[in-house]
């Protein structure tokens, strides 16, 4: 009789997760904010813009995902001019999740960059662009 | 006997061509400047061209040098001295007579002068008698006559003439252009059915024409009439007009113009002949003396390219040639004459390999191609796409440590460019010149070229090439 219940359950279970794929990551993270910044302190975005001086030392990329339907993979591809310069996996968790990914500036990467955030399908979901100056 | 066959088949229409018409136009210099003082210093400047020549080849080096200089200013010596003589043969004749005619170098009277002269004595009442001879020998009939030897002029006649001059009673006589004698003495005619109003002066022109083939002329100074005597004929002519003509008739000078004397012809022919010869000659030592090569490095032109296909790069962009030809035509060579034009309209996207040969090579006249190199270019072929690319603006300089440029517009926020599949597939952004933040201390407006960094890229058709950039300045957070 045990063995029943507990294969019902399991039954139940498996036509639960077949009903609702967002929970098996068929569904995908929606991005819903994307912001280049000094740095990130306490959860939040310290001085946005869209040109940073190479004396402030480093830079941050911050992705916040609403809903985050599943355990998932995202990458933030920093480019100077064209070259791939960093490409950094992070994990997003459900429900809802924020991330962020920073490079230390130095003299040589004065110029234009940016930052393509694509998902593990190598699909891009945003491009973010600024610039590294004096 | 083989290389003479060889020499006569290597002749070009072309060359031949070439040797007729400079042959013609240096006779056609000889025919219209000989007896003229041009020819002779012509002939002055080419004997001197000879002799410098000759001094240099046979080492004369201060000779060499002195005849090298006035050959040099030979051209402004002959345009600056003979001038006049060259506006003569270029404004009085026409083309006709330039190109074809011969102009006469014999016998020329003037005729005009005469005519003139002739009705002025007429006009003012003075008696005058004057003889133009013919091929007759005058001594026998006219005597006493005083040698003059001078150029006619309507002047010098009318003066002869003049009733106090001393010799005014006499007949002049004319040959050419020249009056020979003055005051000279004819036989009176006897002839009984001349006119009773008929004086001495026109029975000594009647007489010297009936004895001679000369024509006389007679002014009356009763009646200042003109009376013309040619063989049994006397008659009074009325106008100039009748006067002139009845002159050129005597002279054959228009109306039936003599035929060239032998001598006149063999003289053309030689000249003709010498002509020709020393144009062959000229062309045999340019094109066939002393065999030489010279190496030229040519870029090379690519020509007839689709439209559809882009230029990415080519192997080399320049060949050397290796030139061959008379060392006279590759010293003269200049490295626009020559030129290397490769046709891409057969071209593929991708590697297509031209070989170069003398199809490809454009060369002067006499100058042979031996050897390309390389012999074959590679020429890179893409096809032609057009792309839109984002634009990212390209930050410079120092913002103030108090400000952040928080956000940037770009619009539009892309372009369309046109250019090479290879090279647009490889471009994600099109970045603008760049822009100073050094002076930025609040939001505002720029506008800025955008930069296509290859060269075969190109804005499509419709697009711009600036953008408007829209900034906003904060202040920084501590």
């Amino acid at each position: 009789m045990i063995y029943r219940a507990i294969l019902f359950s399991a039954l139940l279970l498996f036509l639960a997760a077949e009903r609702n794929p967002a929970q098996g990551g068929t569904q995908k993270p929606v991005l819903v904010q994307a912001v280049v910044c000094e740095d990130v302190r306490d959860g939040s975005c310290r001085n946005q813009g869209a040109v940073f001086s190479v004396t402030v030392g480093g830079v941050a990329c911050y992705t916040a995902f609403d809903p985050v339907p599943g355990r998932t993979v995202i990458y933030h591809n920093w480019y100077r001019k064209d070259e791939l310069n960093a490409k950094i996996r992070l994990v997003l968790q459900p429900p809802r999740w924020a991330t962020f990914s920073s490079i230390q500036l130095r003299e040589i990467d004065k110029g234009p960059w940016r930052i393509e955030i694509t998902d593990q399908e190598d699909r891009a979901l945003r491009t973010l662009r600024f610039s590294i100056t004096d | 006997m083989e290389k003479l066959i060889l020499f006569f088949s290597s002749i070009r229409w072309q060359d031949l061509l070439d040797i007729t018409l400079n042959g013609y136009i240096l006779f056609r210099l000889y025919v219209l400047s000989r007896g003229t003082n041009a020819f002779r210093i012509l002939m002055g400047i080419a004997l001197l061209w000879f002799l410098q020549r000759l001094s240099a080849s046979l080492g004369l080096v201060v000779t060499s040098w002195f005849a090298q200089g006035i050959i040099a200013l030979a051209a402004l010596i002959i345009i600056v001295v003979f001038r006049n003589e060259i506006r003569t043969v270029l404004q009085g004749r026409n083309l006709r007579s330039i190109l074809w005619g011969f102009p006469r170098t014999g016998t020329r009277t003037p005729v005009e002068v005469l005519v003139d002269s002739v009705f002025e004595l007429a006009r003012r009442r003075i008696g005058a008698l004057i003889v133009l001879s013919g091929k007759d020998d005058l001594s026998e009939v006219a005597h006493s006559g005083i040698p003059w030897q001078g150029l006619a002029s309507k002047e010098m006649i009318m003066s002869i003439f003049w009733p106090d001059n001393p010799v005014h009673d006499g007949a002049i006589v004319i040959k050419g252009d020249t009056v020979k004698e003055v005051g000279v003495i004819l036989p009176l005619s006897h002839r009984q059915d001349l006119p009773s109003s008929y004086g001495t002066r026109h029975r000594a022109a009647a007489g010297l024409a009936e004895r001679t083939d000369a024509l006389a002329l007679a002014v009356s100074e009763e009646r200042g009439s003109v009376s013309v005597a040619k063989g049994e004929k006397i008659r009074v002519v009325e106008g100039k007009e009748e006067l002139a003509w009845v002159l050129q008739q005597h002279l054959g000078t228009s109306v039936a113009p003599k035929k060239r004397t032998l001598k006149e012809k063999v003289e053309l022919s030689v000249a003709a002949a010498v002509s020709f010869l020393f144009i062959a000659g000229v062309w045999l030592s340019f094109t066939h003396g002393q065999d030489t090569l010279m190496t030229l490095d040519i870029p090379v032109e690519f020509t007839r390219r689709d439209q559809a296909l882009e230029l990415i790069g080519t192997s080399a962009n320049a060949v050397r040639l290796e030139l061959s030809g008379s060392l006279t035509l590759l010293r003269s060579i200049r490295p626009e004459q020559v030129k290397v034009q490769v046709d891409l309209g057969r071209g593929e996207p991708g590697t297509n390999p031209f070989l170069i040969t003398s199809r490809e090579v454009s060369l002067p006249p006499g100058i042979s191609l031996k050897s390309v190199n390389p012999p074959v270019l590679e020429v890179t072929l893409d096809a032609v796409i057009r792309k839109e690319l984002p634009v990212q603006v390209d930050w410079t300089g120092k913002i103030r440590r108090d400000l952040i440029l928080a956000q940037v517009k770009v619009s539009p926020e892309k372009i369309q460019v046109t250019g090479p599949k290879g090279v647009l597939e490889n471009i994600t952004t099109l970045y603008t010149e760049k822009i100073s933040v050094d002076t930025l201390e609040r939001s505002g407006t720029v506008t800025a070229q955008v930069l296509l960094n290859h060269a075969s890229l190109r804005p499509a058709a419709g697009a711009r090439d600036r953008v408007t950039v829209e900034f906003v300045v904060e202040e920084r957070a501590p």
